[in-house]
């Protein structure tokens, strides 16, 4: 993006003021959006966010100033901004020769987004829409999106890193409203993948309509769902979202090294049954997750977060690490040139257990299936979570015998995890619609086969 | 003002004319700001950023069919590029009779006291000091206060100008200071958390120390929480929990929502729906509010707008296009946007319930066994479309009109359209929190209320 001397030089007046460690991190970030709502395709959105930043550690601190303007003097003004704040630090440090890196994570983009015309792109849109009214007379609003983002990342320091990613996303979006007299029910779904067009050789985005039609037809005849604690069986794939919330942020090393998260000092510590084995992989092609390199340089892995039971790794990014004395996992990112790194999950999921799916349902007597979860929220501090239930069924006698709307799930993450007791062979990832919202909003994945709680508090209205 | 934002306007202004050379309705947003942001540790400025940032939006439309793009650089040939991008994906877009750009109407003359030179004079240093003394607030606030996290001072400044085709142009300067933390307590047995936070247009209402008093007292205040058993009962939300309600009040009240089969308020203007110590209200040109300003993002002067008055549905929010898809309606002045790249959409402003007589211990005195919510999660799960609320909530379990024990873990449901109508006290401490806009809350009573907590 600019020559590596240009880049040498922002670094060193990074350090003039005797900083142990400077960063220059770069950013050019192209989007298309499109929106279909009422059949007419009504807004569609094309921008371009380019900027650059420089970060400048102090022992355990760090300083951050950015711009919008890539030129070699403004990088050169935000490094002495950044460095002014490192002021009393009295490291005589100079930077390292650059040298790129090269990652082993396979992440090539065969078709780019421009081999399709924009009214290609919108004609899906249309049918999917078209696809979603035929489908039941019910159906009252119907939203589609599409998006597409390429953004590349150069991220040098003083170390002699110089790392690259290119990372292109295809994301469709869903929304329907279904009516029958007064009751409305809505109900939304995705699909996506850090992928160029081949996305469309296995994907289609216009299948996935009526299943969401059907979801919001079902919840119209649902009764309420019940209110109290209840075995609840989670669905396989983006039921997920759950352990990513309720137990992958108390596994991100920020709220570790302060002693502000429910699993700090648990390493080594059984947290959960025997036939729990979790991980945090940023190297799977293709998921929304994926990355060469972090966004501090860190090459990404697959990092072990829980193995038979046992907690054995957090997620660290550079800011953790070096408070820590150890080396990143490769989870630091960033949502833009705008802000500062900090570690965040990539794609996270449980792996395949012993258990047969289908004998997990007709191990519960009287409980609550959650088919489909929507958003969640967690508290990082305790571990305490909320999780709408978009689609769930009441389970009697180990069958499925009627939908529930209005369905929350609560409870606390660590203790969640200690009594799952259940975990499926059929492990699966979401369909890459997953965004996580921490200040900052990243792109991830999430997956787990069909798991089993035995008491969780189900907040519903009868 | 700022002697910049003349040029600014000027910049907006000259954009829109070169697009409109291409046979376009054209309208451009510029926004441009300074910010910083301190977070401290146990007294060290752990993280530290600052910079300045622009943007520009361009939205263009012909025969109905509307094209929006942007950039962050102001360059010659990337304006060019962008007007360029904008007008292309408007031949792509589908024609829609009711898409147009506003008029200019005349702007109020009135101080709306949104900018303050004291915030932007403001030298890192303070800043510093006040984000220091927002954490050590919490930690001496109790010894079972042991540690924060997050402990954050955030400030802001900047300019927005808005012009189009049909002669709209204005431009306005904003400042903004705000602090949050996250206090966390432990005792023997117990771990809790709560967040602390103020805001606002102007220096000398923002306290430093309150926000790290307020998020300790909560912490500590949570240590023991335990669920209650399952049950139906009166529940009294905090100012703050109440934001839950208004959030998914505020979309349902859109319009847009009204107008496109998605809200559950649909077709009932005129009719009654919540109890009769209900008055809604959203007002954009609140002295010193947080999401106030002179005209909203399409350049249609704010306004106040009474959305529910005593019970009754009085109207919708509007911006241009519902108010003309309407045909008898005006912009309430509230279209909307997420900086410069995004298009208008249609939000609340100001948005709150209006405050009644009672003080807050008067509302939770009436209520014989309850729930007192001090905070909620999750609540952009409530449905504005079917109106289904479910949430989780902590608090303290009210009895005789007292507070008792802690309460965590537990869910509160009820379809939102009961809820409006078993509100059954307003409290007289209107407060606001900086979400969707900004939402404000006095303490309100529900009864009826679903409460999912242990068998």
């Amino acid at each position: 993006m600019l020559p590596t001397e240009s880049i040498r030089r922002v670094l060193d007046a990074g350090l003039t003021k005797g900083a142990d460690l400077a960063e220059v991190y770069l950013e050019n970030k192209e989007s298309l959006a499109l929106t279909l709502d009422e059949g007419r395709l009504e807004k569609a959105t094309q921008g371009n966010d380019i900027g650059g930043g420089v970060r400048v550690f102090y022992g355990n601190n760090a300083a951050y100033a950015y711009t919008d303007d890539l030129t070699e003097e403004s990088l050169i003004e935000a490094a002495g901004v950044a460095a002014a704040a490192a002021e009393n630090a009295n490291n005589a440090q100079v930077c390292a020769d650059l040298t790129k890196r090269e990652s082993p994570v396979v992440s090539r983009i065969e078709r780019p987004f421009e081999e399709m015309s924009t009214q290609e792109k919108a004609g899906i849109l249309r049918e999917m829409d078209e696809v979603t009214r035929q489908h039941s007379p019910h159906i009252v609003s119907v939203q589609c999106g599409y998006t597409e983002t390429r953004r590349r990342v150069w991220v040098y320091n003083s170390e002699g890193v110089w790392a690259e990613d290119d990372r292109a996303f295809i994301e469709f979006q869903g929304q329907v409203a279904a009516q029958k007299g007064d009751v409305r029910q809505s109900s939304a779904t995705g699909v996506g993948g850090q992928v160029g067009l081949e996305f469309f050789d296995d994907r289609d985005p216009v299948a996935m309509m009526p299943e969401a039609a059907d979801t919001a037809l079902l919840m119209l005849d649902a009764r309420p769902a019940p209110a109290g604690e209840m075995p609840v069986v989670i669905n396989n794939g983006w039921g997920g979202v759950l352990f990513h919330e309720a137990c992958g942020h108390c596994m991100e090393a920020d709220f570790i090294t302060k002693g502000a998260s429910a699993y700090t000092g648990l390493v080594g510590e059984k947290v959960g049954p025997d036939f729990l084995t979790a991980y945090d992989d940023g190297t799977i092609p293709g998921r929304r997750g994926t990355m060469r390199f972090d966004d501090e340089g860190a090459p990404t892995n697959r990092t072990v977060l829980i193995e038979n039971g046992i907690l054995k790794e957090y997620m660290w990014d550079l800011t953790e690490a070096r408070r820590a004395g150890r080396a990143s996992t490769g989870n630091g990112r960033r949502q833009t040139f705008r802000d500062m790194p900090m570690p965040r999950m990539t794609n996270t999921y449980i792996d395949a257990g012993p258990h047969d799916p289908e004998e997990i349902i007709g191990s519960v007597k009287k409980g609550l299936y959650a088919k489909r979860l929507g958003g969640g929220q967690v508290e990082i501090g305790r571990g305490d979570y909320v999780f709408t239930v978009t689609e769930g069924w009441l389970i009697e006698d180990g069958k499925l015998t009627a939908p529930v709307r209005g369905a929350t799930l609560v409870g606390n993450g660590p203790e969640t995890l200690r009594l799952m007791d259940m975990i499926g062979t059929d492990m699966a990832l979401d369909p890459g619609r997953g965004m996580c919202g921490k200040g900052q909003w990243a792109r991830v994945s999430v997956g787990q086969p069909t798991v089993r709680v035995p008491k969780l508090t189900v907040g519903g209205t009868e | 003002m700022g002697s910049l934002d003349v040029d600014y306007l000027e910049f907006a202004k000259d954009v829109v004319a070169r697009a409109v050379e291409r046979g376009v309705e054209a309208e451009a947003y510029i926004s441009v700001g300074q910010n910083t942001s301190v977070n401290v540790d146990r007294g060290e400025v752990e993280k530290l950023s600052q910079a300045g940032s622009k943007g520009l939006g361009v939205r263009v439309i012909r025969d109905g069919k509307m094209g929006y793009a942007y950039t962050s650089d102001f360059g010659e040939s990337s304006v060019g590029k962008t007007i360029e991008a904008a007008v292309n994906l408007a031949d792509v877009a589908d024609g829609d009779e009711y898409r147009s750009l506003p008029a200019p109407q005349p702007l109020p003359e009135e101080d709306l006291d949104i900018y303050d030179q004291a915030v932007v004079a403001l030298p890192i240093g303070r800043k510093v000091e006040m984000a220091r003394r927002i954490e050590k607030a919490a930690l001496r606030y109790d010894e079972r206060v042991v540690l924060t996290n997050r402990c954050t001072l955030i400030s802001q400044h900047g300019t927005v100008a808005v012009a189009n085709s049909k002669g709209v142009a204005g431009s306005y300067d904003k400042s903004f200071i705000g602090g949050f933390v996250m206090a966390m307590a432990a005792d023997e047995n117990d771990r809790s958390v709560a967040f602390g936070f103020d805001f606002g247009s102007r220096l000398a209402d923002f306290k430093p120390t309150a926000i790290g008093k307020d998020a300790a007292r909560k912490a500590v205040g949570m240590l023991g929480g335990r669920p209650v058993p399952t049950q139906r009962a009166s529940v009294v939300y905090s100012p703050m929990a109440a934001t839950s309600v208004l959030g998914a009040l505020s979309r349902a009240l859109g319009a847009d929502a009204m107008q496109r089969n998605r809200s559950f308020l649909e077709g009932k203007v005129g009719e009654t729906v919540a109890a009769d110590l209900v008055t809604v209200l959203d007002n954009g040109r609140l002295p010193g509010g947080i999401a106030t300003r002179p005209f909203d993002d399409e350049g249609v002067p704010t306004g106040a707008t009474r959305l529910i008055d005593e019970g009754v549905l009085q109207t919708a929010l509007h911006d241009h296009y519902t108010a003309t898809r309407d045909g008898t309606a005006s912009s309430t002045g509230n279209a909307n946007r997420r900086g410069h790249a995004s298009m208008p959409t249609l939000d609340a402003s100001n948005f709150y319930f209006q405050p009644g007589q009672e003080t807050p211990e008067e509302v939770i005195g009436g209520v014989e066994k309850g729930l007192y919510v001090e905070s909620v999660m999750n609540t952009a799960s409530i449905n504005p479309i079917s109106g289904d609320y479910s949430i989780s909530a902590k608090g303290y379990w009210i009895e005789n009109g007292e507070l008792s024990h802690p309460v965590n873990e537990v869910t509160i449901a009820l379809p939102m359209q009961e809820l409006l109508h078993n509100v059954k006290s307003v409290g007289n401490d209107l407060t606001f929190v900086p979400m969707m806009g900004a939402l404000g809350s006095p303490t309100i009573r529900v009864d009826g209320v679903m409460i999912g907590g242990s068998s």
